[in-house]
């Protein structure tokens, strides 16, 4: 516990904290999660991947090269850690910010930025907005623009698992935001009811577009929500990735002995607007940074791997510059790739298009075209 | 051979699903020990257990919500919403989850889930127990609707809607669960979907009728055919997408054309028939297309019998649209 | 019980033959007196005809479609009683007959030009350039048919402009069989009588083909009055149905007068052509036929009779034909008509024409002067039932007493909205005029 954790509203504060790693550097033994460093750099350099892509992204959209992008800057350590937590043959069912885990269980770079692009090798043929990216084979779901909706549906992927009796979890990414849905109340009261190896993650990240977490409930905490539905609950510091994986790795673990699901509020910071279509200036200070940033989680991962002698600023730039080459080189190839073909529009309605979709794919065919592809 | 009413031949097919596929699993509000409150699950309880026959919290959009994450498992759960009233809760996961899921993921995942409910007036059920809101579903890209009108269709049309890869919401006429009787044949068998029937032919004029409004149109012909009009009755059995072919062959025909539905008219699926009978056959009309429906009010209680689109109703719209 | 035969009367005039269109009853069916029982069509009209006598319908002997030879067996009924069976003759109305030209009048020589305004042509826009009268009463027309989609489909297979279709199905939509019949009918075939052949239909509009485009074409959109001047036509003709009459005045009396008042009309400031003294006998003839003083509410299928007498004068511009109103010129003097007429002349030509100097007129004149030839049926000025073409004056030979003699004579083409103003009632009005105008003392006497 960290008494001096900043949280996003002082409320908030009361109850106990999961963390890890400590201010001088050291892992508290009650909740280290035993990773190697090879682990951690590994985490670290995903992260920091996360992060520079963020900043990349948000420039290629101001430059009027995509048109969207949501992005995950301070909540790295909470998507990426809870992810790592997770095995092979489970389930992520992201909310939409949490891209940096999808490439992290193997995502291609290039497919995610031919997403950003709506070309035509995006797996999802540009239907939908840019951060909508999916890859079943990485067990990563297709997102939903809706908040909450992947809750039950996660609860009944873990469903579905125990009752093939397969070691298969699903891990869910919400918002605080999405606490106040009803897919939310379904969703961890269906958890409680059948006991599903589900883990429940919510980013506390203080907003949801401009509202304050006290704007979505009158308790203290979200964990404490748990208790409602007859499952534990538990706060963790989201910005340290060792309590990350730590409290998540048990939350799995719980799921996979049968002993049902987890909810886990992950304290965290939107240091970004909702999106590249919101300012946040207009609703928060700049002072309300100045904590967040001093315990950024990507700086505390560096120091602990700098003070073991793991990392240095040499590897550092090589590792931005390594990014930076991918990077530039997958946008370069994404912006050569055309538009997806017309007649995509009519696949994948159903499995095969029926008379109705065949008729009208054929009008658009042979009609006239939209006056400027975009 | 048995004779079935079409309670049992839906549980039959359940049966017979479960049978056949441990992936089938059955959840709902009372579909456990009770078997539904129409009985539609009796029995299946005792035979797979609670693992696969599932009574749920009282929650639609968890119900459907938990069956997509089943569905993207892999599995192929078959939800019972008790009343088609009851489904709106579950709305957004059908609309903007189940129907769009393979789409949105470029084919990448699919979900496959059937949603039963029973559907229609006419058994002093009240505004909240007698909706029939095909429409809302006709009208979502990427599911199918279907509505059967007899014990053999609703068990093919059940095995096939389970077969089929899209996700299906199945309407159950819940005036003819008892009152439907026909012999159905033991074991698996499917109805297409997609597939019209032409339950009674006819020359003078096109009848599109569904579930329990089919009876009350065949009804109608029948006293129809007294005054010389031979009206060709067509059970639609799928809603969508609908069997185009056999509705256009059926109004070249005859000329002429009316549809009946218990859903309120404006917007509803009648207007979608009328349309594509307009596109097709327009010069084929002898006469302006005709819809018998119900009102545009909320379900009356007391007044079901008036606000329902009866044979009473029917026949004068016959008659006038084959002597326009 | 007894049966009565009931045969097919001649429901028109001279009608040979009728065609089953509807029955209204069927065999066993009970009827009374004048109860609608059948729609039969023949080449004039389709008309119901109703039950001779009460009683039962015991056959009917012909089926829809069939064609009935005048005096068969139509439909045998059972009538109470022991009465003989006997033939009914019901006295259908007859369709309107055209009237009986009106004898050339003599004249006297002279050779002035019946003038109103300016620059006169010889045709006028919309005016008919065939110079036979169309055929009137079975010359039906309908802007905008009822008919079904599949009976649309049928009219255009077979080249049957449905608007020139008599409809016989409910509603007044025309039917399958109106469209077999029209299509089967409009083929040549014995004329069995001297009825006119009906003119070609025209083709429907939205079928109207385009004519070839030529590297040497000028192109030159519709716009502004002429704009107007096309739909008012159209849809006067598409609307109306226009049937003529022609004669000639003779203007021995008329030329007197106007010598005559002449001066005196010049020492007012007014120069006096023949024009006022046409609409003083236009008046006058429409205060003794009141039915023509008129417009129709087309909507409201009702004919709007006028208490005042705003006459149209039609008048040549450079823009186009244009319709001055004359108000209240039954309370106008020869010569205040003529300085008025000279006004709006005046101010029409100069394109200065206000808003209260057109439209609201209930019966217009089209004088061709100089131009006019033997005749030109004007078009009606919709919504007006009718409309007075005037002709130039000319020195032609005609008869006094028994010899021939120079005399000047003018041609009058009339056309009247049949819909509203039967041959008769047409003709009756125009030799009040001509009257009046052989004999124009008879202004002076019975004015007002």
């Amino acid at each position: 516990m960290n008494p001096k954790l900043p949280t996003p509203h002082s409320s908030l504060q009361s109850a106990e904290i999961v963390s890890a790693l400590r201010p001088d550097g050291t892992l508290d033994p009650a909740h280290d999660p035993g990773l190697s460093d090879q682990e951690v750099e590994y985490l670290y350099r995903q992260m920091v991947m996360t992060r520079q892509l963020d900043e990349r992204l948000v420039m290629l959209q101001r430059q009027g090269r995509i048109g969207f992008h949501v992005g995950s800057l301070g909540e790295e350590a909470s998507i990426l850690g809870s992810a790592y937590a997770m095995q092979k043959q489970d389930f992520l069912f992201p909310c939409y910010r949490e891209f940096g885990a999808a490439l992290m269980r193997g995502l291609p770079l290039q497919t995610f930025i031919d997403n950003m692009f709506g070309n035509a090798n995006d797996t999802v043929q540009g239907r939908q907005m840019p951060n909508h990216t999916t890859c079943r084979e990485v067990g990563w779901c297709s997102i939903s623009s809706p908040v909450g909706t992947q809750i039950t549906q996660a609860v009944g992927f873990a469903w579905a698992a125990k009752i093939k009796r397969e070691n298969k979890s699903s891990l869910v990414y919400f918002g605080d935001g999405a606490t106040s849905s009803s897919d939310f109340h379904s969703g961890m009261n269906f958890a409680g009811v059948f006991k599903v190896p589900c883990v429940l993650l919510c980013r506390n990240n203080g907003w949801a577009i401009s509202v304050p977490v006290e704007r979505q409930t009158a308790t203290k905490t979200f964990a404490e929500k748990a208790a409602a539905y007859g499952i534990p609950g538990v706060r963790v510091d989201g910005n340290d990735i060792f309590a990350m994986v730590s409290v998540t790795r048990q939350a799995r673990e719980r799921g996979e002995r049968g002993e049902g699901a987890t909810l886990i509020e992950a304290i965290t910071y939107r240091m970004g607007g909702h999106s590249t279509s919101d300012d946040p200036k207009a609703y928060r200070g700049a002072d309300a940074l100045a904590p967040w940033a001093a315990r950024d989680p990507i700086e505390r991962v560096r120091d602990y791997l700098t003070k073991k002698g793991v990392w240095d600023d040499a590897r550092e730039q090589a590792l931005v510059a390594e990014i930076d080459a991918r990077f530039k080189e997958a946008v370069s190839i994404a912006e050569r790739t055309p538009a997806p073909q017309l007649e995509s529009m009519f696949e994948d309605v159903y499995e095969s298009p029926p008379w109705h979709l065949q008729e009208q794919r054929q009008q658009l065919l042979s009609g006239p075209r939209a006056p400027s592809a975009h | 051979m048995a004779q079935m009413n079409m309670v049992q031949s839906i549980n039959d097919a359940l049966r017979v699903a479960m049978r056949a596929d441990a992936n089938v699993v059955v959840l709902g509000e009372d579909v456990g020990k009770v078997g539904g409150v129409f009985r539609v699950t009796q029995g299946l309880f005792d035979e797979f257990g609670d693992e696969r026959v599932i009574d749920t919290p009282l929650s639609e959009n968890g119900i459907v919500g938990c069956a997509v994450g089943m569905g993207l498992y892999g599995m192929k759960p078959i939800c019972e919403i008790q009343f088609a009233d009851f489904i709106w809760p579950a709305y957004d996961q059908i609309v903007n989850e189940l129907a769009k899921y393979r789409y949105r993921s470029g084919g990448d995942h699919s979900c496959k889930v059937v949603i039963r409910t029973p559907v229609g007036g006419g058994i002093k059920g009240g505004h909240y127990h007698s909706q029939h809101p095909e429409s809302a579903f006709i009208h979502v890209p990427g599911i199918k609707v279907v509505c059967p009108s007899n014990p053999y269709d609703a068990k093919g049309l059940l095995l096939a809607s389970l077969a089929d890869p899209d996700p299906v919401i199945f309407f159950e006429p819940k005036r003819l669960y008892r009152a439907a009787k026909g012999d159905v044949p033991e074991g698996a068998y499917t109805v297409p979907l997609e597939s019209a029937r032409v339950v009674r032919p006819g020359t003078s004029v096109t009848v599109l009728a569904y579930g329990a409004m089919l009876y009350e149109a065949l009804d109608a012909a029948a006293k129809a055919a007294e005054k010389g009009v031979e009206a060709e009755v067509i059970d639609l059995r799928t809603l969508w997408p609908v069997d185009i072919n056999t509705i256009i062959d059926s109004v070249k025909r005859t000329g002429r054309l009316v549809v009946v539905h218990e859903a309120p008219r404006t917007l509803g699926f009648g207007a979608e028939l009328l349309s594509l009978v307009v596109e097709r056959a327009f010069y084929h009309l002898e006469a302006a297309p005709v819809r018998v429906t119900g009102f545009d009010t909320p379900f009356p209680y007391a007044l079901e019998m008036e606000y329902m689109p009866l044979s009473h109703r029917i026949l004068p719209a016959l008659l006038d649209t084959a002597r326009a | 019980m007894s049966k009565f035969e009931f045969k097919l009367p001649d429901i028109g005039e001279g009608v040979a033959e009728g065609e089953i269109v509807n029955w209204l009853v069927n065999e066993g069916d009970s009827v009374s007196e004048n109860q609608e029982m059948v729609e039969v069509m023949t080449d004039k009209a389709t008309v119901t005809i109703g039950a001779p006598k009460t009683g039962k319908v015991a056959e009917r002997r012909f089926k829809v479609g069939d064609t009935v030879p005048v005096g068969q067996v139509l439909v045998v009924l059972d009538v109470g009683g022991g009465g003989a069976a006997a033939a009914a003759a019901p006295a259908p109305a007859p369709a309107a007959a055209a009237p009986a030209a009106a004898a050339p009048a003599p004249a006297k020589a002279e050779t002035t030009v019946a003038s109103a305004v300016g620059d006169l042509r010889e045709t006028l826009p919309g005016m008919s350039k065939s110079a036979a009268p169309a055929p009137a009463a079975s010359d039906y027309f309908s802007d905008k048919p009822l008919a079904a989609p599949a009976t649309r489909k049928l009219a255009r297979e077979l080249g049957v402009d449905l608007r020139t279709v008599s409809p016989s199905g409910s509603a007044g939509r025309v039917t399958r069989e109106d469209v077999e019949r029209a299509s089967s009918g409009a083929r040549p075939g014995p004329a069995g009588h001297a009825a006119p052949a009906p003119a070609a239909a025209p083709a429907p509009l939205p079928e109207a083909p385009r004519p070839a485009s030529r590297a040497t074409d000028e192109r030159v959109p519709v716009r502004g009055m002429r704009k107007r001047i096309w739909e008012n036509m159209a849809r006067s003709k598409h609307t109306a149905a226009h049937f003529h009459y022609i004669d000639e005045v003779n203007c021995a009396e008329l030329i007197a007068m106007r010598d005559r008042f002449k001066p005196h009309a010049e020492r007012s400031g007014a120069k006096l052509t023949f024009l006022p003294f046409l609409v003083k006998a236009v008046v006058a003839a429409l205060k003794r036929h009141p039915r023509l003083n008129s417009v129709i509410d087309e909507a409201a299928m009702e004919h709007v009779l006028r208490h005042q007498y705003d006459i149209g004068i039609a008048i040549s511009t450079d823009a186009g034909l244009m319709v001055a109103a004359l108000r209240d010129a039954d309370r106008l003097s020869i010569v205040e008509i003529a300085k008025e007429i000279e006004r709006l002349g005046a101010a029409a030509k100069a394109g200065k024409i206000q808003k209260e100097d057109l439209g609201g007129t209930s019966f217009t004149i089209s004088s061709l002067g100089k131009l006019g030839g033997l005749m030109a049926p004007p078009i009606i000025n919709y919504p007006e039932v009718g409309i007075m073409g005037v002709h130039a004056m000319k020195r032609k030979p005609v008869v006094k007493g028994d010899q021939i003699v120079v005399g000047d004579v003018m041609n009058l083409s009339f056309s009247f909205d049949h819909r509203i103003i039967d041959g008769d009632v047409g003709a009756g009005f125009a030799q009040e005029i001509i009257g009046y105008l052989e004999q124009p003392d008879r202004l002076l006497v019975e004015m007002s």
